[in-house]
């Protein structure tokens, strides 16, 4: 963990690191950096062997916090990192360094409207590609609107 | 993506999405050149419900009902994940004997998962006796349930705090009936399957994924540990009683179609193993501690993680104080383990791809959410 350290001190600048409770929280650490260091952090801990678990977003309603989770599986280590993107601002892709992170992108923008700078396909994954809105955003409401006769099932 | 190329020669299939060895609605549009694959994109979500906007918009303990409908196949284990999540996050005793029983439960669940899967992977592969073999294993286990938990496939038997009902007298002997039986057919299993040839020359170096591909792509339970890493949650991060537990992770070693049927098989022997020492341990005692109607965690974020049948699954809670959560997000181990088809079909078969998909034994309403 310190070489980690280290070494992303080394090649990212210098990173707040946060410590938590693993035994009631279920990661390690976290790290809250800025968008521009994000790819930067990803290539130094896919050098070092973490593997990318999970991104997911949250929207408490002033921006989107995004949360990424990397793991060394054979430690059972875990450490969470976080960024918070502004309305409508994109967010550097990963999937270049992380296969897994292509799904998980589209989810996230699926769900929430969040952009993928870089993403060779960013498109919607679950919801259907002619729906107008992201369900997980905050200011999503479900109704009648959103009902299966809202989409348009004979579109090409 | 694939339409923009479409040229005179090149042939577009459309496997599903109602298609049975689609496991589900899955759709993956194919394109071919003859027999063999040049480009793969799967199409999901047709079973999209909504789980995790549905989990914003009720307490903790509306939400239960919710666990068991997302991977259906692992009900009792998603219960079960659900339930620790909750626990831990709120600080949730939960009295030993229940403990056990859960571990009971979600083994068995565990062992009925891989059956349903064995029966059907066979069936996508044209063998038709090994389905009936493992449905009607599959039957006693599932009357087994049944006998505490009420039902057979949506189970809702966990509890915050416990479980819903103790054991009871047929439970048990269901299950000492149960359990030599299936040791007795996992015998005939690997006779009538793992040593038939035509078995083998279906799956034997198809659908290889070496271990840092495995890794790279997300990869996790019985296809992570069929690629030769031997990570299972329940060793890397124990929960529950685990790590008071002695049972072994089958690995394989090529990451091919026949280790992950391989690493199945086994997984069943060693959930046998599990269940036999914990009905051996069960402590008497009270099944469910007094919880409160509507748990609330403290604000902040908590990531529980959990080996189901088909590798880990991740509960991300975010509380911000209410009973109410802000998000939660499943990450669920067959979204994952899909993913990699784009990259490992093209130069295949199509028949392999059927083997392929099979071997990945994916859940869609697990996916789809």
């Amino acid at each position: 963990m310190h070489e980690l350290k280290r070494l992303l001190d080394d090649r990212c600048g210098s990173l707040s690191w946060q410590e938590a409770e693993p035994a009631l929280c279920g990661y390690s650490h976290t790290i809250w950096l800025e968008v521009e260091r994000l790819r930067c952090l990803a290539r130094v801990l896919a050098d070092s062997g973490l593997v990318l678990e999970f991104i997911t977003a949250v929207d408490r309603g002033h921006g989107l916090e995004l949360v990424y989770f990397f793991s060394r599986p054979a430690a059972g280590w875990r450490l969470k990192v976080a960024l918070r993107t502004a309305e409508g601002q994109p967010a550097p892709s990963i999937c270049d360094i992380y296969p897994v992170a292509n799904w998980q992108e589209r989810e996230v923008f699926d769900m929430f409207g969040q952009r993928f700078d870089g993403h060779p396909d960013l498109k919607r994954i679950l919801l259907p590609a002619d729906a107008d809105f992201h369900p997980l955003r905050h200011d999503f409401q479900a109704g009648e609107q959103h009902d299966g006769d809202h989409f348009d099932l004979e579109r090409d | 993506m694939l339409r923009a190329t479409l040229t005179d020669d090149t042939f577009y299939l459309n496997l599903g999405p109602q298609h049975p060895s689609t496991h589900g609605v899955l759709h993956l549009l194919l394109r071919l050149d003859g027999e063999r694959i040049v480009e793969c994109e799967p199409i999901i979500g047709y079973s999209h419900r909504g789980h995790e906007h549905m989990a914003q918009q009720r307490t903790l303990s509306q939400f239960l009902p919710n666990t068991g409908r997302m991977d259906y196949l692992a009900a009792l284990m998603y219960n079960h994940a659900y339930c620790l999540a909750v626990e831990r996050a709120c600080g949730i005793a939960v009295p030993p004997r229940a403990e056990y029983i859960r571990v009971i439960c979600a083994e068995l669940n565990r062992i009925g998962s891989h059956l349903l899967w064995f029966g059907a992977y066979l069936l996508d592969l044209g063998g038709i006796t090994p389905f009936l073999y493992a449905f009607d294993d599959r039957e006693d286990l599932l009357a087994v349930l049944g006998e505490i938990t009420g039902s057979r496939l949506t189970y809702n038997y966990c509890r915050f705090g416990g479980v819903a009902r103790d054991l009871n007298q047929a439970f048990c002997d269901g299950l000492e009936a149960f359990i030599p039986k299936m040791r007795r057919r996992l015998a005939d299993y690997h006779t009538l399957v793992s040593k038939n040839i035509i078995f083998i020359n279906r799956t034997r170096g198809i659908g290889v994924v070496d271990a840092d591909t495995a890794l790279a792509a997300g990869f996790s339970g019985p296809c992570l540990r069929a690629s030769g890493v031997d990570y299972d949650v329940r060793r890397a991060e124990p929960y529950s009683l685990y790590p008071e537990l002695d049972f072994e992770i089958p690995t394989g070693q090529n990451g091919d179609c026949f280790d992950r049927f391989m690493v199945r098989l086994q997984e069943i022997e060693q959930s046998l193993r599990i269940v036999e020492q914990a009905l051996e341990r069960l402590p008497e005692g009270e099944v469910k501690a007094p919880a409160p109607q509507h748990p609330t965690p403290d604000p902040g974020d908590y990531l529980f993680t959990y080996e189901s049948a088909r590798g880990r699954v991740g509960i991300y809670l975010v509380s911000g104080g209410g009973r109410v959560p802000l998000r939660m997000k499943w990450q669920v181990p067959s979204f994952n383990n899909l993913s990699v088809l784009p990259s490992l079909l093209p130069g295949t078969l199509v028949a392999d791809t059927i083997a392929i998909l099979g071997s990945i034994d994916v859940v869609m309403p697990e996916i789809d959410r």
